[in-house]
């Protein structure tokens, strides 16, 4: 995802047409917004090849182009905040030219038809680049909505929460519904009917430099999580009170009235964001998005207080170690507990309760405390869940409580998480490995020696703590030097991962199937293979008085699997008095059968070799330790790799049935059962004591008790 | 791809028009009588609606002389072009106006299209400046009849769909327009530019330098390239090659921008590799991944099972080393080194990023201490090491910018004038 910053999101600016007046710039914010022309990029030098080429790509070429009237253009010194008198006696206003342009030439460009109604509206005017959403009135002229599509209106805005990710009733623009609005509207409706706004269209146009190889990461972002919501956020109090139209009157008003007592336009926003909810939600915007935080606008409209908030989601984690290049992402938590979630562990129920715990990203008490700031009616069971949700607490263990119901309990974290107050990890535990995480940001290192100290004065430093935790891995808890110490370590552990320290070392398994077993599975097959040809073959012979065409045949079919017996002379016999029995028709037929004899004898030698080799093979034995096994007749056999043990079939699942019966253990055994389902490379072997529910203690021993079986590796 | 391409020109009376299009009819519809003889087959609807968007192919004055492009509302294809004017009294209104435009899909990258729609804008510009190639026809429509109404000028819809063919086709194209004027162009893939190179990366080729480097190539280049061996880290390199560091590291970003070199960084048996979630895709043998590491660092001798690739490389783990882990094999049965290149065993890890490198990182609380009060310096003349120590800098970098070895740094940490248990050292 690319990350928005004010370097490449230069500005906002409403754009409004009109029905007799025309296209009109209405605002925009900051004041100054001038493409720095470092930030454009020259082309490869390599396409520089020729003078033409380099004037053309230069914007000292503009000059050449405005010849005409420039007259008209700002001298290069000003510092576009006064007004210039030119000798022809021409006014410049500052607020006229935005970005190098005339403003009423982009009011002109930015106000499109209304094929753009409601789609992406995408135009470079190199070096700009203008992303927006624009509003159309309705077809009818009206843009308020008739009572029946006031629903409409409702969904419309509804769509608009669904985007925000994880949002629930109580989440941020729950406040935005205010309960006056369908109240007061009913009434004034009919009043205002006649009134028609001669607004035909607004644009909030996102103004942006990008970067060249940027340009889709950027607008796609941008677009997505904030233009297409905030120009839905204004046609709603647009429809509901008008807000729009009757806020850029008074704007536009204020502008033409500055411009008539040349007051400085420092002067004049500073004027227009204080008396204007619409242009303070627009300084808001831009502000929270090239910051990127958490757009939450305040629109003062007829209707009542609108509250849409918006924002880029930020990741808090990533999955892997980020390239040199993308310094973005330095200091997340690094985590496969997200990446490595398969679908069917998404689709099992309670299975992310299980797994996921919440960490505060910040203090609890000054979460607490802003809770209380703005109280409603779920304050008091929020307030409970921050104190109950502990980072070594699965969301189910904190439903346990019996004090917030399971799904109080989601929504409430995905209100935490939104809001960016907290985020999900795997519960800590003291019997974990920590690591050092290598997308720590050692950067922060000076800064947060010094909040570790005031948090924890009686810790060992930062520094000498990550040092201890990276030397070699081992269990959390070996760091504390009692366990009177374990709660003041697991918080300190918090911490730690809060702000990106350390991460977790997971085991991850296989099964390794060992020649050993290998070979008594085979050996068993084979086996099974051959009684079960011994048992047809019984009851073949028994057949075969009644019917000895049938038999001929019969045993041709069986070539492969052919009978075999402990006495092979009486078995090789049979197929002759077969033939004997032949009543001999002609002369083909003698030949068809002594060929069909032939062949049966040949399987039937074959059948005998391969039941003496059978004989002769070594029987297996089952040492205890089948990994060390180096035996003889297990040379060439290499040991088998089981991909996923869950959904192991035909031969695999022998091998672990095989696996399963040599421990002595009964419980253990049963443990094998249960457990193969996590050895398949993505489940963490840590976690499975959460999921069964079981002590993490016996857990893990009955894993150990596995180990020889199990192929595993370590990382985050 | 280019779907088509378009001249457009401002006429005085008619307002915007297109005058030359290819295909024909994929920005206004064409009709039967100016298009010549195949009309029935361009009765296709346009691809975009023009009434919508000629205020963006030849917009406001303000907006001339610079590269611009809009998507169409339906999204699926975007215009680019560089509307130019140039201002002369020959002309009516003081001013001609045109505008050599793409029309590509809009979920292309369009940044290899820029340089197109500049140098067109930039050659037909000077051409009609130099005289008047444009505005000759104007008034009368370029294509009126067919079998070349103007002496030796090729049509200009002709033109357009050369240019397009060969871009579509061969990704350039050379085409003369008069006896002075060629149009050459070549459509170049964007690259992002690369992160610096270091002094104690290696560079490891993806090509093979030998085929393809001639003697034309730049020296520098050169020198620095017959010295990539895949262990050499930057700094030795511009040693051997007697190239300045700053031009050997210059020369290796270029060969990076093409990508034909991948940067790893110094080997040692005393180095610290663990696994990313990577390496499933090696247990799993994904692509064949086990093989091609069995071919890369095996030698001689026999071949080991892929489940001994594959235990040997999941049993790398934070806090153990190379020569550790080694002998943990050895102890287990397997002499490691008779089968195969250590080195090149965890170059192939690193490189297909089943492990990565822990670094080791000293940081000096008193140096921290004094980065948060803003004295970078605490002390005055400070030891060359000092700067190292704010848990930044791996050993890595200490060993090529101060051109000592491992042991030889921990020696001068030990000589800083810091209080005892100030230093430490982490592993990440």
């Amino acid at each position: 995802m690319s990350s928005v910053n004010s370097d490449n999101f230069l500005a906002v600016a409403l754009v409004i047409n009109r029905s007799r007046d025309g296209p009109a710039f209405v605002f925009h914010y900051p004041e100054q917004v001038q493409p720095t022309s470092s930030a454009i990029e020259q082309p490869d030098p390599n396409e520089l090849e020729d003078i033409l080429l380099e004037r053309l790509s230069q914007p000292a070429d503009r000059d050449g182009v405005a010849g005409t009237d420039s007259d008209d253009l700002p001298p290069r010194y000003w510092k576009h905040d006064e007004h210039i008198m030119t000798e022809s006696g021409s006014q410049i206003v500052p607020w006229e030219h935005v970005a190098g342009f005339p403003a009423r030439d982009l009011a002109s460009i930015l106000t499109p038809a209304r094929a753009y109604h409601k789609t992406q509206f995408q135009l470079s005017l190199d070096p700009l680049y203008c992303v927006s959403y624009p509003v159309h009135v309705p077809e009818n002229g009206k843009w308020k909505k008739a009572k029946k599509v006031d629903k409409d209106a409702g969904s419309s805005k509804a769509g608009n929460e669904r985007t925000a990710p994880q949002e629930s009733e109580s989440a941020p623009s729950k406040t935005e519904e205010a309960p006056k609005d369908k109240d007061g509207k009913n009434a004034k409706d009919e009043s205002d009917e006649e009134k028609r706004s001669s607004m035909t269209m607004f644009n909030l146009v996102f103004i942006l430099q990008p970067r060249k190889h940027d340009v889709k990461g950027l607008v796609d972002t941008l677009y997505s999580n904030i233009v297409k919501k905030a120009n839905k956020a204004y046609m709603y109090s647009q429809q509901h009170s008008d807000f729009v139209w009757k806020e850029s009157k008074r704007i536009l008003a204020a502008k033409e009235k500055a411009r008539e007592e040349q007051k400085k336009m420092s002067a004049l926003w500073k004027e227009i964001l204080h008396s204007s909810s619409l242009a303070a939600s627009m300084h808001d915007i831009y502000e929270a998005v090239s910051q990127n935080r958490i757009a939450a606008l305040h629109l003062d409209t007829a209707a009542g207080l609108l509250t849409p908030s918006f924002q880029i989601p930020i990741p808090f984690y990533v999955p892997d170690i980020p390239q040199d290049t993308d310094q973005d992402q330095r200091g997340l938590w690094l985590t496969s507990a997200n990446a490595f979630l398969s679908q069917d562990a998404l689709e099992e129920p309670g299975f992310l309760d299980r797994n996921f715990a919440l960490l505060l990203m910040d203090d609890e008490k000054k979460i607490i405390s802003e809770l209380q700031a703005d109280p409603d009616m779920t304050t008091v069971s929020m307030v409970e869940f921050v104190r109950l949700s502990k980072p070594t607490m699965s969301f189910y263990q904190v439903a346990q409580s019996n004090v917030l119901t399971l799904n109080q309990v989601r929504e409430y974290a995905q209100h935490f998480i939104f809001w960016r107050r907290a985020i999900a990890i795997p519960p800590l535990h003291a019997r974990d490995v920590y690591i050092v995480s290598p997308n720590c940001d050692p950067r922060r290192l000076p800064q947060d020696s010094i909040e570790w100290q005031r948090l924890f004065p009686v810790a060992p430093p930062l520094p000498n703590f990550l040092s201890e935790l990276s030397q070699s891995p081992r269990p959390y808890k070996h760091f504390s030097p009692s366990k009177a110490h374990r709660p003041s370590f697991l918080l300190m552990l918090a911490w730690l991962m809060r702000r990106g320290w350390v991460t977790q070392l997971c085991t991850f398994a296989y099964v390794v199937v060992w020649p050993e077993i290998i070979y008594e599975v085979d050996y068993e097959m084979e086996a099974e293979e051959l009684a079960a040809a011994r048992e047809k073959a019984a009851s073949e012979a028994a057949e075969h008085e009644d019917s000895s065409h049938h038999q001929h045949r019969h045993s041709k079919d069986q070539v492969p699997t052919t009978p075999l017996s402990a006495e092979p002379v009486s078995e090789a016999s049979s197929p002759t008095t077969a033939t004997d029995s032949q009543p001999p028709t002609t002369a083909e037929h003698a030949a068809e059968m002594a060929r069909l004899e032939r062949i049966a004898a040949k399987a039937h030698h074959e059948a005998t070799e391969k039941a003496i080799a059978h004989g002769r093979k070594f029987v297996p034995i089952a040492t205890a330790h089948p990994s060390l096994n180096d035996a003889l007749h297990l040379k060439g056999i290499t040991p088998h790799i089981i991909l996923d043990a869950k959904k192991a079939t035909g031969l695999e699942s022998r091998y672990l049935s095989a696996i399963s019966a040599r421990f002595k253990d009964e419980k253990l055994k049963g443990a094998w059962q249960t457990f193969c389902r996590y050895f398949d490379g993505r489940s963490a072997l840590e976690r499975i004591a959460l999921q069964e529910d079981m002590k993490r203690k016996e857990a893990w021993n009955q894993l150990t008790a596995m180990t020889e079986y199990l192929l595993c590796t370590r990382h985050w | 791809m280019i779907q088509g391409i378009f001249y457009a020109r401002f006429f005085p009376k008619e307002g915007p028009k297109i005058v030359a299009q290819s295909p024909p009819g994929c920005i206004t519809s064409v009709d039967s009588a100016t298009s010549g003889g195949n009309a029935s087959s361009n009765l296709r609807a346009p691809l975009v609606d023009f009434d919508v968007l000629h205020e963006y192919i030849i917009p406001r004055q303000a907006f001339c002389n610079r590269y611009v492009t809009i998507n169409c509302p339906e999204g699926k294809y975007s215009i680019l072009g560089y509307p130019v004017l140039i201002p002369h009294t020959k002309y009516m209104r003081n001013e001609f106006i045109f505008n050599f435009g793409l029309l590509v899909e809009a979920d292309v990258d369009q940044a290899a299209y820029e340089p197109v729609v500049r140098r067109l804008a930039a050659t037909f510009s000077e051409m009609e400046k130099q005289n008047e190639y444009l505005s000759q026809s104007e008034g009368r429509p370029v294509e009126s009849d067919g079998r070349g109404g103007y002496e030796s000028r090729r049509p200009i819809e002709s033109l357009l769909e050369i240019v397009k063919e060969d871009l579509n086709n061969y990704g350039e194209c050379m085409i003369p327009v008069d006896e002075a004027n060629t149009i050459n162009m070549k459509l170049f893939p964007p690259h992002p530019n690369p992160p610096p190179v270091k002094g104690w990366h290696v560079p490891v080729s993806k090509t093979k330098f030998s085929d393809i480097v001639d003697p034309t190539w730049d020296l520098t280049l050169q020198k620095v390239i017959s010295h990539i061996d895949g262990v050499s880290d930057v700094r030795r390199i511009a040693h051997a090659a007697h190239v300045s560091l700053d031009l050997a590291k210059t020369a290796l970003r270029h060969l990076l921008y093409y990508d034909t070199i991948l940067l790893l960084d110094m080997f040692f048996f005393g180095a610290c590799y663990a696994p990313r979630p990577g390496i499933h895709d090696f247990i799993k043998n994904i692509d064949g991944m086990i093989d091609e590491c069995a071919e890369y660092v095996s030698h001689g001798g026999r071949r080991l099972s892929n489940f001994h690739f594959v235990r040997l490389m999941t049993s790398f783990v934070p806090g153990r080393t190379v020569i550790e882990w080694l002998w943990a094999h050895q102890e287990a049965g397997l002499e490691v080194l008779r089968y195969i290149d250590v080195r090149r065993f965890v170059q192939f890890g690193l490189i297909k990023g089943l492990l990565y490198r822990v670094h080791k990182y000293v940081v000096s609380k008193q140096y921290l201490a004094a980065l948060v009060s803003g004295q970078s310096h605490p002390v005055e003349h400070g030891d060359p090491i000092q700067k190292y120590t704010d848990g930044c800098h791996h050993f890595d970098q200490i060993i090529t910018e101060q051109d000592l070895t491992d042991d030889e740094i921990v020696e001068k940490l030990k000589a800083l004038r810091v209080s005892r248990g100030d230093l430490a050292i982490f592993y990440r």
